[in-house]
């Protein structure tokens, strides 16, 4: 009696475990806010797709990728910002103060969001290290579905 | 013959009955083993004598790990993601918390070095073999995936870990009681 009294409850647990277990690893859907990424997103918020294989610790991750990462100031607030530069990499860390060049240190990356002005970036808390990498955005969901791919291309002044 | 062909068949049915009945679990058990606690090994010698005090590769420790909880003190070892190669783990111990200062460790050149907001200074028990904030200065907290909190192979030497081996010279100023 007590067996037919559980199977609900623990059929909902195995479930709830494999979703979490899809979105640990593979793919989340999430929301996002702040007005660091315009135009690419909106400042009150869209629903993004995150690809946790791909992203986790920037492993399949490129300049110009747009990537979740904890905060490295923390404690457990999480960015969303894109890839200027990988390990190794020289950039200029902020194109509005003129000449100032770092190269990123091993297993770091240096985040920029889009909105230049206005978003906290590695301009103020540094380089962020490749382990603090959540995950990769690959789509808006809503309210404009989406592809969000990376556009960059090299660009050598002619 | 038809008896021995409908009773492999029944215990075909019975078998992947228990075996799907089993795996419905499986995400669970990955929960728990993933947020909850697991169990592994040590590797190296940077937390000399506290972990893998013999250099036989056989007899490495086993240990408890721990990873429901999100909060860390001075003394207690941890698990990381090296900030200098994240596919590598790292096993240190936490020395200093954010707005600590710190007091660097010979044989590198002594040094006062402020912890930063949200990070902390980890080390090797063991001076002289570990790679630790003394190279690459302190860590994001955020790196810190989990923290042992006993060793429970070999049986003799099983006991949770406590901050007996720590430096005790390490912290110059606390702002944090």
């Amino acid at each position: 009696m007590m067996g037919t009294f559980l199977r609900v409850p623990v059929s909902v647990l195995q479930v709830a475990a494999a979703v979490h277990q899809i979105h640990e690893h593979f793919f989340q859907i999430q929301m996002t806010s702040g007005p660091s990424m315009m135009p690419t997103l909106n400042s009150g918020g869209e629903f993004v797709l995150l690809d946790k294989y791909h992203g986790r610790f920037g492993r399949c991750s490129t300049v110009g990728d747009m990537v979740v990462a904890a905060k490295p100031t923390g404690p457990r607030q999480y960015v969303c910002k894109r890839i200027i530069g990988m390990p190794g990499d020289v950039v200029y860390t902020d194109p509005v103060v003129p000449d100032t060049k770092i190269k990123v240190p091993k297993g770091h990356v240096w985040l920029a969001g889009d909105n230049i002005m206005h978003s906290l970036d590695s301009r103020t808390y540094g380089p962020v290290p490749m382990g603090l990498i959540k995950a990769k955005v690959i789509a808006r969901v809503w309210p404009n579905p989406g592809w969000l791919s990376n556009s960059l291309e090299d660009y050598s002044p002619s | 013959m038809v008896k021995f062909q409908s009773s492999k068949k029944q215990f075909l049915f019975t078998f992947t009955k228990n075996f799907l009945g089993i795996s419905l679990w499986i995400p669970a058990l990955l929960f728990i083993e993933q947020h909850v606690f697991s169990i592994g090994s040590i590797d190296g010698r940077s937390m000399k004598p506290t972990l893998n005090p013999e250099t036989n590769y056989l007899k490495r420790d086993k240990v408890l790990i721990w990873k429901w909880n999100r909060n860390f003190h001075r003394g207690d070892v941890v698990i990381l993601r090296s900030p200098e190669d994240p596919q590598k783990l790292l096993v240190k111990r936490v020395l200093a918390i954010e707005n600590d200062l710190v007091k660097t460790r010979p044989p590198k050149s002594t040094r006062f070095v402020p912890v930063p907001e949200g990070h902390v200074w980890v080390e090797g028990d063991e001076q002289f073999h570990s790679i630790d904030s003394n190279q690459f200065g302190p860590v994001s907290a955020g790196l810190i995936t989990a923290k042992i909190i006993a060793i429970i192979f070999p049986f003799s030497r099983m006991r949770r870990i406590s901050d007996d081996d720590m430096r005790k010279d390490v912290l110059i100023r606390s702002t944090n009681s």
